[in-house]
């Protein structure tokens, strides 16, 4: 592949999933799903328990290797080149990945080290600031109630300015006033240039977030339509049969 | 054509153990008279490196795995490590029987007996390991794989001890006649084909099982 | 290179500073150690062999079980937040992960090494017959074995209900060729082998002091490539 088509595909599509197919023992569990989202774009995946979201987010990370198809990260491919495509990743889920008897300051120096990020310093109290921390620094993590953890994990998913972020269930356990802040968070990446894609089970939040919505049902992607295209109501009611209406 | 190469293979492995035990046990008293128990060398010897071989085809069925990650790879490897583990206890167990009528006690440490041992150890718990790993099957196999590695890196000292090292235990058998030698190397060779055929049983159920489980479930 | 320094000693210092902070194994490790020391030394009263050559054995047991503690540790402070997940998303090389973790494990041993061997040169009446630096050696060998393994099997035992009795089971049954060698050369550090356990016994496979450090600096480097080499597939997901 010549350079210059790899840098004009880094610039179509940040996250670049090609029929990929993933199976635990016999159970298929994403069946030759194919998305492709550009830059700036807040994507919602949803589907019932066990739909394969989880699954889906996690072989996008490369934590999960697909049995077939590929996925690009800004062009670099996660199994062939993960060092380059994790470079632009980050991910939260509803686990914070802190440590929890480190204090908030050292987690995240902690992340800009591994992470190789230049003026780790500046880096850290830009963030803190972001999230609304900065009273917190240096507060063990394990003391942190739910939300302030939540904020310190987006911290840290954000700590070396990614391209893309993968969100698993990031609202479970969050106060309304948590989520709308983890809310107002997201959108600020999205309007920065960043790509979100995310799952959670509230689906007015998921759509009130997102500007495309993705339905994934029996390991097949059903439905890949922009929000505002979306019945609100309807969707809220039952987006599976939804979703199956509108196909 | 699979029944048929299946029951030759069971013929021929029956006919060769019937023959090679006969002939070690008409002319093994008569070569010892003063101890039969010798003759335990027959199963002794032909297990033990049954045993050892099994692990090698562990090994390589693990880095099959860990290369390609096909199942099929990792079926073999169960089926290698639960034969292993039964010429693994063969050995040992004749070891001891024989130990006792010889030595006049059931174990001592010698390195030859250290490494019968850890070879028995060492398949146990694998298999231990085997069945407590939860979670996904890839998981599970690779996770294993990894072991069965490292363990085989103990391998090689077992057959150092047992070559080169001062022991109590013989490296090699002196043959009183030519039929004793007939009746060992047939019961080499017979045993070597139990194991192979017992692997392929195994390997044989655990595809089956598998096929009927994608079936099952999609 | 660089960068793999930095991301090495982040990790390493992380753990380090988890462990001094909650001080959850090391104490605990000091006390097993103490009491396996003690059960040896009543024991011995009862054996029949010489004090000081129970001293040696009763160290490499307590070295065995205080390190299975240490390196059970290693990855259990990984799972609790998904912190793994975490450490795999970040752009650095899986063998970085294993060697820190090593390192950790090593040297928290070496810190209970440094309350224990003196214990038990009290508690056996031991004498150096060799140099102390000699003595530093042997352990430091016996050190990188010892948490070679085990870090890589911890990683692998997070997966399963019973956690760390298997953790330990693996890491005896792998461990037992290297624990030969390694009691030798410790017996002969405090003294000289008594001449009834060399010949057609265990100890007969080592021969000779030297043959023993030989032994022990092997399994070391193949265990510690090896493992290192496999430590990626041990924590994919």
């Amino acid at each position: 592949m010549s350079k210059e088509k790899l840098t004009s595909d880094r610039e179509q599509f940040v996250v670049d999933v090609k029929g990929v197919s993933k199976a635990f023992t016999a159970r298929r569990v994403l069946d030759r799903i194919d998305i492709e989202v550009g830059r700036g774009e807040c994507v919602f995946i949803c589907g019932i328990n066990g739909a394969g979201k989880s699954t889906l987010l996690y072989t996008i990370a490369g934590l999960l290797g697909a049995d077939s198809g590929s996925v690009k990260l800004c062009g670099y491919s996660v199994a062939h080149d993960p060092e380059k495509a994790k470079a632009h990743l980050g991910v939260i889920s509803h686990k914070s990945m802190v440590y929890p008897d480190l204090t908030v300051i050292e987690n995240l120096s902690f992340f800009t080290t591994l992470y190789g990020v230049k003026n780790a310093k500046a880096r850290i109290d830009e963030l803190l600031s972001d999230v609304k921390l900065t009273r917190y620094k240096y507060d063990k993590a394990g003391i942190l109630s739910r939300g302030l953890l939540q904020r310190l994990a987006i911290a840290r998913a954000l700590v070396h300015k990614p391209s893309v972020l993968l969100a698993d269930e990031p609202f479970t356990g969050l106060d309304k006033k948590s989520c709308d802040d983890l809310r107002n968070t997201l959108s600020d990446f999205v309007e920065q240039g960043g790509t979100v894609m995310m799952t959670t089970h509230d689906t007015r939040m998921g759509l009130a977030c997102a500007s495309r919505v993705i339905i994934l049902d029996g390991s097949k992607l059903i439905l890949d339509r922009p929000t505002e295209e979306i019945d609100a109501d309807s969707f809220d009611a039952d987006y599976i049969s939804y979703g199956r209406g509108v196909v | 054509m699979r029944t048929i190469l299946f029951f030759l293979a069971i013929g021929l492995v029956v006919a060769s153990m019937c023959i090679g035990l006969t002939a070690g046990s008409v002319q093994g008293p008569k070569a010892h008279p003063d101890s039969p128990v010798r003759n335990i060398v027959y199963a002794h010897v032909p297990s033990s490196i049954c045993a050892l071989l099994c692990f090698c085809v562990l090994l390589v069925a693990a880095i099959g795995y860990l290369k390609t990650s096909k199942e099929s790879w990792d079926r073999l490897a169960i089926a290698a490590a639960e034969v292993g583990t039964v010429f693994a206890i063969v050995m040992n167990a004749t070891g001891c029987i024989f130990s006792h009528a010889e030595w006049n006690t059931w174990w001592t440490p010698s390195p030859r007996l250290i490494s019968a041992a850890m070879l028995l150890f060492l398949y146990i718990v694998y298999l231990i390991l085997r069945s407590s790993l939860s979670g996904a099957k890839q998981r599970i196999a690779r996770n294993s794989s990894v072991f069965a590695i490292i363990a085989f890196l103990n391998v090689p000292m077992v057959i150092i001890s047992a070559r080169f090292m001062p022991d109590i235990h013989k490296a090699s058998f002196e043959f009183g006649s030519n039929w004793q030698r007939v009746a060992f190397f047939l019961g080499m060779i017979s045993t070597c084909f139990l194991a192979g055929l017992l692997m392929w049983f195994r390997t044989d159920i655990l595809s089956t099982r598998a096929r009927l489980e994608r079936e099952f479930v999609n | 290179m660089r960068y793999f320094l930095l991301s090495f000693k982040a990790i390493f210092m992380k753990d380090i500073v988890t462990e001094f902070r909650s001080r959850q194994v090391l104490p605990t490790m000091i006390v097993l150690g103490m009491l396996i020391i003690w059960v040896f030394r009543i024991a011995s009263e009862v054996a029949s062999a010489e004090v000081s050559a129970i001293g040696p054995i009763a160290l490499w047991v307590a070295f065995l079980f205080a390190g299975l503690l240490a390196q059970e540790r290693s990855f259990a402070t990984e799972e609790h937040q998904d912190c793994i997940h975490g450490l795999m998303l970040a752009p650095i090389d899986e063998g970085t992960i294993y060697l820190a973790k090593l390192l950790v494990n090593i040297i928290m041993l070496s810190i209970f090494e440094m309350i224990i061997v003196p214990a038990a040169i009290v508690a056996f009446e031991l004498t150096l017959s060799r140099s102390i630096l000699t003595l530093v050696g042997v352990l430091m060998l016996g050190n990188v074995g010892l948490s070679s393994v085990g870090t890589l099997f911890s990683a692998i035992v997070q997966l399963t209900r019973t956690k760390g009795s298997l953790l330990s089971v693996m890491v005896l049954a792998i461990l037992m060729p290297m624990m030969i060698p390694a009691t030798f050369a410790l017996l002969a550090v405090f003294g000289d082998i008594p001449a009834e356990l060399i010949g057609t016994g265990a100890l007969s496979v080592v021969g000779s002091f030297k043959s023993a450090i030989m032994f022990m600096v092997v399994f070391d480097a193949v265990f510690v490539v090896a493992c290192w080499l496999l430590f990626g597939f041990a924590i994919k997901e």
